[in-house]
């Protein structure tokens, strides 16, 4: 068990990055806030469960998680309806393959993703790229990976078809390939 | 898709959605075949793959 204080002082710290992940999926500041601060309490009310530092940020991020899948619940209704714009507009990207669907160019490559994820920088970058999908892609993409529900979860609480679901994670891997294939290599040919 | 050989971008789509849910048998052999014979989609699959990997580590 670690003291009030320094747990208190740890959350502090924490809550912009917190605040931050807590926008991305819900893109409503004040329900962000709101989780953010229920997180807080959660945390600090737990503190009695929870021994050394080392784990604190996944035992954080577990509470923040259970609390972003408890909005969702509360205001599903408000989801699905942006859920349903995003799935009706036209994608960009399959600009990238020719008529026939079969590639129009080559992909650069960003290394081995294995070793290339243990990399501080790599996942700052992924973070960014995080950040510029549209506001529904990333939620729902978010949702499936970071928060790791199953796509009929998903479905539920957006209340989008299974189909829906599967394009739009689709289209949120695809884009992110992208961007992180752009961004990496950049990375690596200014630090070559 | 009832064809044997898929192109690039469905094998991109069928990667994408094995990752959030178990294929039909025959897809799954679509997938395989195209993933042999093509190096560009390989990459692919590894890059979705290393994609997940990283989000779970991502964290304040």
């Amino acid at each position: 068990m670690v003291a009030i204080d320094t747990l208190s002082h740890a959350l502090d710290r924490m809550r912009p990055r917190l605040l931050g992940i807590a926008r991305l999926q819900l893109r409503n500041d004040t329900w962000a806030e709101d989780v953010v601060s229920e997180t807080i309490v959660a945390a600090l009310e737990g503190a009695a469960r929870f021994e050394g530092n080392s784990q604190l940020k996944t035992w954080v991020v577990g509470i923040l998680k259970h609390k972003i899948i408890d909005q969702f619940r509360k205001n599903a209704r408000e989801l699905s309806i942006e859920a349903h714009t995003e799935a009706a507009q036209a994608e960009s990207f399959d600009e990238l393959f020719a008529a026939s669907g079969h590639r129009a160019r080559p992909t650069a490559d960003w290394g081995d993703p294995e070793a290339a994820a243990t990399r501080n920088q790599f996942l700052e970058i992924l973070q960014l790229c995080v950040d510029q999908l549209p506001a529904n892609l990333g939620r729902i993409f978010m949702m499936r990976e970071w928060l790791e529900l199953e796509t009929d979860q998903i479905c539920k609480e957006l209340a989008i078809t299974q189909t829906n679901c599967f394009v739009m994670l689709y289209r949120a891997r695809m884009r992110l390939r992208e961007c992180l294939e752009h961004r990496w290599i950049q990375t690596q040919a200014t630090s070559a | 898709m009832k064809r044997v050989l898929i192109t690039c971008q469905e094998t991109h789509r069928l990667l994408s959605e094995h990752m959030d849910r178990p294929l039909p048998l025959g897809m799954r052999l679509r997938l395989k075949l195209h993933l042999s014979l093509c190096h560009v989609c390989s990459r692919v699959e590894r890059q979705f793959n290393g994609l997940r990997s990283a989000i779970r580590r991502l964290g304040p």
